[in-house]
């Protein structure tokens, strides 16, 4: 029988292409948390403190001294608002760690572009927050699931926790790239966060008024969880209060500019210095 | 850079013209030049603060000199990602990531270098053998010992397959059997692979044995290079002979050699009662495999009725060469 062209010469099959670097970073970032370092034990945490904010939700609620949707809304913001802060702990040593740990010179010293690092440590820390998100989905399906109020919760949840997790990791890792040391940069970060979640705790007064009204629209954080109790407690569609998500949408738009653009070049053996 | 006009022979893997290199007003690196060829092991040497460090930050491309250039297999200094895919480095207090295993580190750093995964995890594990690592290839590398981890960091700077390797102090924190291990592997390096070796220590007994050039550095010059025999002459470092007599006559001996000419200084080995060794003020190149001052002082010991059981002359040594120009002990 003769050969046809094809049975000659088999069809190669296309070797498997490398990763792009920023992937190699973001799995091995991945692993080194979620595998071998603090991921596992600060999601048991979370999920620990989620469980005694349902059971005190769910108690009020039972004594009438919680409507249901505000209830639904007070997990849903304990859960954005700390997993926005573990997202922004764990972004925030993912540079200064390097450096402290002796680490980074080898990474520098491979040609992998440093933007392809950031990014990739970038991802690891955002996995945070989708991880306790998902932890959180049945705590809010628990209290909201006899008023149909999970759905509207989630979404809202998913958009505006996604955008506060991202301003927050961009901003961690662009304080990383420019201390020196893992504590200067958690202490930096938490001082931030410190000052971001200030306004939402402010007396009920201080909130009203032109000035009030500015404070609470200008911090993405308090104009983000602002929107989302609207959308959660007081029904409102998404478009409605639209104008409140101005400075979370900037916020996630500029920081994750500067952290992916500007960070790379501040990714030195010292930081904030040329060396 | 000012200077880009590098050139680079055929056989030449290492070109560097007149870098230099200053954090604020302190010059930490000042008109380096030197060029390494295929399978050379090159000492770089110096006294803390010589610039040791700084040198092989900008020849790796972790810092942009000041001026000068330098090509790195061909490559010239301005095209940085280039020269890092064909350069390995082990750099100095290299930290590692306890809780990864030694493949698993292998295999990343073979995937940063643009490997695919099967093929970083296959060269990992043929580089754990090759050091002697393979059983551990799945142990955390935070149960390593510093020895192994040191062998895994120079193993780590081989998965790109480089042209040029520079190991900064290799050898620091190791005990001597480490050490000698260490060295062991990275001459092996350079013969086996044919790879530039560019190595920074302060071991100078071991360079002796170890490298095919050295480089002395002292606040940011260069003030000698070439083998070990060159730079020993070039630092005209006294020469030494040991004496061996009976012991109720060394202390005379020790008087008669002491009022020869050409004689340094006369001292004690240790606590041995039988033992001198005489620093001669010449040495070097100045000095012949054949002193007239050793031929004056056996001369003087028989004139004196003192019999020499025994003497040798020590060759130069690369420590005095080192304390004659930088005026440092290593």
């Amino acid at each position: 029988m003769e050969a046809t062209a094809e049975q000659a010469t088999p069809k190669a099959v296309p070797a498997p292409r490398a990763r792009p670097a920023w992937a190699v970073v973001a799995l091995q970032e991945l692993r080194d948390l979620w595998l071998y370092g603090r991921g596992l034990p600060l999601a048991l945490g979370f999920s620990a403190l989620l469980s005694v904010v349902t059971y005190l939700a769910a108690s009020n609620q039972s004594l009438n001294f919680l409507e249901v949707h505000e209830a639904v809304n007070l997990a849903l913001q304990v859960g954005v608002a700390v997993g926005a802060i573990i997202t922004l702990l764990t972004a925030a040593d993912a540079i200064s760690g390097e450096r402290e740990r002796g680490t980074l010179e080898s990474l520098l010293l491979t040609p992998a572009p440093r933007r392809d690092l950031v990014v990739g440590k970038l991802l690891a820390a955002l996995s945070v927050w989708l991880v306790l998100f998902v932890i959180t989905i049945p705590y809010l399906w628990f209290l909201g699931r006899n008023v149909g109020a999970v759905a509207d919760a989630l979404g809202a949840g998913a958009t505006v926790g996604t955008l506060v997790a991202l301003s927050l990791a961009s901003l961690g890792i662009i304080i990383s790239a420019l201390t020196s040391t893992n504590r200067l940069s958690l202490s930096i970060s938490l001082f931030v966060l410190l000052a971001l979640f200030a306004p939402t705790q402010f007396p009920t007064g201080a909130q009203s008024g032109w000035f009030g009204d500015f404070l609470l629209r200008v911090n993405p954080i308090s104009a983000a969880l602002h929107w989302m109790g609207k959308v959660v407690v007081d029904g409102h569609s998404w478009g409605h209060d639209a104008d409140w998500l101005i400075s979370p949408i900037s916020a996630g738009v500029v920081l994750t500019a500067i952290a992916v653009l500007a960070a790379p070049r501040w990714m030195r053996l010292r930081g904030g210095s040329p060396g | 850079m000012a200077n880009n006009r590098v050139t680079t022979a055929a056989d030449e893997t290492v070109r560097v013209d007149q870098i230099r290199k200053s954090y604020g007003p302190v010059l930490a690196v000042d008109g380096l030049s030197f060029t390494g060829s295929a399978g050379e092991v090159l000492g770089l040497l110096g006294p803390n603060g010589a610039g040791k460090t700084t040198a092989i930050r900008v020849l790796t491309t972790i810092l942009s000199p000041d001026t000068g250039g330098f090509a790195i297999a061909g490559v010239p200094g301005t095209q940085p990602t280039r020269i890092r895919e064909r350069i390995g480095v082990l750099p100095e207090s290299a930290g590692y990531p306890d809780q990864q295993t030694g493949l698993e580190f292998l295999t990343y750093y073979g995937e940063l270098f643009g490997r695919r995964r099967a093929e970083a995890r296959k060269m990992g594990r043929e580089l754990l053998e090759e050091i002697g690592l393979g059983e551990r290839a799945s142990s955390r590398i935070g149960a390593y010992s510093r020895g192994m981890r040191q062998r895994l960091g120079i193993v780590r700077a081989l998965i790109n397959d480089p042209s040029v390797v520079f190991f900064d102090e290799p050898t620091l924190g190791l005990d001597p059997a480490g050490q000698r291990q260490v060295l062991r592997l990275i001459a092996s390096i350079a013969k086996e692979r044919g790879t530039t070796v560019i190595l920074t220590t302060h071991l100078l007994s071991e360079v002796e044995e170890t490298c095919s050039r050295v480089l002395i550095l002292n606040r940011g010059k260069m003030i000698a290079e070439g083998t070990v025999g060159e730079v020993t002459r070039q630092a005209s470092a006294p020469r030494r002979a040991r004496f061996r007599v009976a012991p109720e006559q060394r202390d005379r001996a020790a008087e008669m050699m002491r009022v020869q000419a050409g004689v340094r200084e006369v001292a004690l080995v240790g606590d041995r009662s039988d033992s001198l060794t005489v620093t001669f003020d010449r040495g070097g190149a100045e000095l012949t495999e054949t002193p007239a001052e050793l031929a004056r002082l056996v001369d003087a010991l028989a004139d004196g009725n003192i019999a020499i059981l025994a003497f040798e002359l020590e060759g130069a040594r690369l420590s005095d060469a080192f304390l004659a120009m930088t005026g440092e002990e290593v």
